[in-house]
């Protein structure tokens, strides 16, 4: 049976949640940042800032050289995680097949519900309605309606803002012919490049193109582009939530530094908000990754895998530590720490010899000294579900201070 | 101008239909009547539910946060164009 697809994005997302929010921010252009905006990228611009040549990801200090009427305004998660919950139980209105792609587009499957595309583009009407009572006139999506995901996030794509767009199936090789190669998702510009290096310029050059050499160039992917270049996806919309591969935090100092005990004291306040995460939702890390960033925007990172898995902040920070510390180039200033526990599995799953608060390699808790952190770690973690993140810290965390609004990039307030 | 801020403030409100809507708040000895109620979200501190309201009047926007366990207002955010 032709499946009936929809992608809806939402335009600028967090500009226009900011721009429904205040009255007097609409119309203008506003980027928003992370925490303090003077060392902070633009996370999203409003469609008005879009205009001005304000870029997502561009940093404050150019953006503010491209567009010196910008309004910078520092990102609320609270709200963007709020407005994503609302409009994603909203479109189970629509259908029990909903796939959430990110925090501002999802995926639904509508075939049944629609039977038809006049009723796929009834539906988009209605849920853009929907949409406009629930969430505001200004938080506006742009749709697209295809026969699988992959065109139906390239029709979404094609009109902006608030736009509905339709590729039947008869119509894909007409629509895949308009775009460039770069603009279907799977096909990044490094991607773009050695297909141009291929003598392959667009879609149409791409299906006449031998199946067999695009494998032999890019192994499976290549078989993924000559389906693509047909319009042809096997994806379904996927409605069951997956296991996060990794969890992490990177902080941006308030300023450059030397200061190893600085620096500590941010990597472990990040290792605790990571490692409560863990325990909350029931994983435990066998590796753990951290990156630094210098003044000068360059930057490397470590990993490192361990057999024992922890669900321990301290752990974390002993082992995060030690990589920073091997490779961090100490002649240059720190910007931006960051650190990831990933290799995840479920604490019901992992070995019961292995504690959850060790890691092996000389831990700092065996036998009794380990059951008295245990319980005292656990005691800590009620105390936080019961009146949150900022319930307790630990004394040598008091000089330094995380700020409230985090990144609009991350939902950290869920720490 | 756009000020972050943690005022307590006395807030006017109606309850109905399980919504609150506030009409009037008083801040720094000034009284403001809210014309529109832009949008409202939740947040959790712990167990408890914080309600913030971003409302506006002709001049200003203000966000207001009220604490469902005491139901004490704060205005957190103010904007004037």
């Amino acid at each position: 049976m032709q499946k009936i697809i929809l992608h809806i994005d939402m335009n600028s997302y967090f500009a226009s949640v900011e721009q429904q929010a205040n009255p007097f921010l609409r119309g203008k252009p506003i980027g928003i940042t992370g925490k303090r905006s003077e060392r902070s990228i633009i996370a999203t611009a409003s469609i008005e800032a879009k205009k001005l040549g304000v870029k997502t990801a561009m940093s404050t200090w150019q953006a503010k050289k491209i567009c010196p009427s910008l309004i910078l305004i520092a990102g609320d998660p609270e709200k963007y995680s709020e407005i994503t919950h609302r409009f994603n139980k909203l479109f189970f209105e629509f259908t029990p097949f909903v796939q959430e792609f990110s925090v501002d587009e999802s995926f639904l499957d509508i075939t049944e519900q629609a039977k038809d595309w006049f009723g796929a583009v009834y539906l988009a009407q209605q849920l853009r309605e929907r949409l406009r009572e629930e969430c505001g006139e200004w938080i506006t999506a742009s749709i697209g309606i295809a026969p699988n995901k992959l065109l139906a996030k390239l029709s979404s794509d094609l009109v902006k803002p608030n736009g509905i767009t339709l590729t039947r199936s008869e119509d894909a090789i007409a629509r895949l012919d308009s775009v460039k190669l770069t603009d279907l998702c799977g096909i990044g510009p490094r991607m773009g490049k050695r297909l141009n290096d291929l003598g392959i310029m667009n879609f149409k050059r791409l299906r006449e193109f031998p199946l067999e050499e695009l494998v032999d160039e890019f192994g499976s992917y290549g078989t993924w582009l000559h389906e693509a270049a047909h319009g042809r996806e096997a994806f379904e919309v996927n409605v069951e939530e997956e296991d996060p591969k990794s969890v992490g935090h990177s902080y941006t100092l308030p300023k450059d530094t030397f200061d190893p005990v600085l620096m500590q004291r941010y990597l472990l306040g990040m290792c605790e908000k990571v490692a409560w995460r863990m325990r909350r939702d029931g994983f435990v890390a066998n590796a753990v990754s951290i990156y630094v960033r210098y003044g000068d925007f360059s930057g490397n990172g470590k990993q490192h895998v361990f057999k024992e898995s922890t669900a321990d902040g301290l752990r974390l920070f002993e082992i995060a530590w030690r990589l920073v510390d091997s490779v961090r180039d100490k002649s240059k200033p720190v910007r931006l720490l960051g650190i990831s526990a990933s290799h995840l599995t479920h604490t019901s799953e992992s070995k019961p010899t292995m504690s959850i608060f060790s890691a092996g390699g000389g831990s700092a808790f065996g036998g009794k000294k380990e059951q008295k952190h245990l319980s005292v770690l656990s005691a800590l973690d009620k105390i936080q579900s019961r009146y949150g993140s900022k319930s307790w810290t630990r004394a040598s965390l008091l000089p330094i201070a995380f700020q409230d609004r985090a990144s609009g990039l991350g939902y950290d307030h869920e720490l | 101008m756009h000020n972050i801020l943690h005022d307590s403030v006395d807030v006017l409100a109606t309850f109905a239909d399980r919504r609150v809507r506030p009409l009037h708040m008083r801040w720094n000895d000034r009284n403001y009547t809210i014309k529109n109620v832009n949008l409202v979200h939740t947040a959790r501190e712990g167990q408890k539910k914080i309600f913030y309201f971003s409302v506006s009047d002709i001049a200003n926007y203000f966000k207001l946060r009220l604490d469902s366990e005491t139901l004490e207002w704060h205005l957190v955010e103010v904007y004037s164009s």
